[in-house]
């Protein structure tokens, strides 16, 4: 393992690049950055981040992650594990900045007006997103963006287990009714256009 | 149990698109481990000097010299005694100079810095 050449790093599969971080090969992580990087951020502007606060926290998060590279045995996806760690990154921030308790705070009447999912308009995950509260948008995000169960989810934000179930149920609802409407829209999640 | 809509939920959240700076966010990655690498270096480099330099001149200051000085005249007599015995006895009063003193000294500052080095190093 150490000794491969940086080059060769791209051809590897991700639990080999662990190894090879593991053993202090800060290119090998790099490649890891690369390769889910994006998918981080993203996880983190749907949670409600800002781009470059997404930025941020999802740096801390991979450099969080090859600190604590040999707790990751491979057992899930390399990417679900980095997104639960930046998950977690951008609730303590949230609960630092006090933002945190506002959310909880919040109730799930908040209503943003987006267009309605139609045929004419195809609508992305992003968009149809909006139209949730910040609160139904993080518990969603958390629970299925994160990969984090009810009870995680509600533990990591400390609220109640049913306010969380009932914020990622209302989301649910608003999304089905935007992503999968009853007749002709298309679900269409945004792929490759930046 | 997960719907079909949640599934498909699921997978929307998995499939985020390639953003076009995600070569720039590795490298700011990279370059932020390589910082607290050199950084860890430097403190641990830093940390031994001091470690070192305080150990030596705790040794010079604590009557080490004269305590040397008094083992010396002992050295002399027993190489003076063992010159009778062997005549390679060269060595021990090479060291029983003053040279032999900061030979130790160094060799004190040296293995200080090492210990300490190890002991920040696993902190």
């Amino acid at each position: 393992m150490p000794g491969t050449k940086p080059s060769s790093f791209a051809s590897l599969h991700d639990v080999e690049l662990c190894s090879h971080a593991a053993a202090g090969e800060g290119r090998a992580f790099g490649e890891l950055a690369r390769r889910h990087g994006s998918a981080v951020r993203y996880l983190l502007r749907r949670m409600g981040a800002q781009a470059a606060e997404a930025d941020d926290v999802a740096q801390d998060a991979f450099l969080t992650a090859f600190q604590r590279i040999t707790e990751f045995r491979g057992e899930g996806t390399f990417a679900a594990w980095v997104k639960r760690i930046a998950a977690r990154h951008y609730l303590r921030r949230l609960q630092r900045d006090r933002r945190l308790s506002e959310l909880a705070a919040e109730g799930g009447e908040e209503e943003i007006e987006i267009a309605a999912g139609d045929a004419d308009h195809r609508i992305d995950l992003d968009e149809a997103l909006k139209a949730l509260s910040k609160a139904e948008r993080l518990c969603v995000s958390l629970c299925f963006g994160a990969g984090l169960s009810h009870g995680e989810a509600a533990e990591a934000l400390n609220l109640p287990l049913g306010t969380v179930k009932s914020h990622v149920k209302r989301g649910l609802d608003k999304l089905r009714a935007r992503l999968a409407p009853t007749e002709g829209a298309v679900l269409e999640g945004r792929r490759g256009n930046g | 149990m997960a719907d079909d809509f949640e599934r498909r939920l699921e997978r929307l959240f998995s499939e985020a698109p390639e953003l076009p700076d995600c070569a720039a966010f590795a490298q700011g990655v990279e370059r932020k481990l390589n910082r607290g690498w050199q950084t860890r270096r430097w403190l641990i480099g830093c940390a031994g000097v001091t470690g070192g330099v305080v150990g030596a001149s705790q040794l010079v200051y604590s009557n080490l010299y004269q305590r040397i000085e008094t083992a010396e005249d002992s050295a002399r007599a027993l190489s003076a005694g063992l010159s009778q015995v062997a005549p390679s006895a060269e060595m021990v009063s090479a060291l029983s100079g003053g040279f032999g003193v900061w030979v130790a000294v160094g060799l004190a500052v040296l293995l200080l810095g090492f210990a300490l080095s190890r002991v920040i190093e696993e902190i």
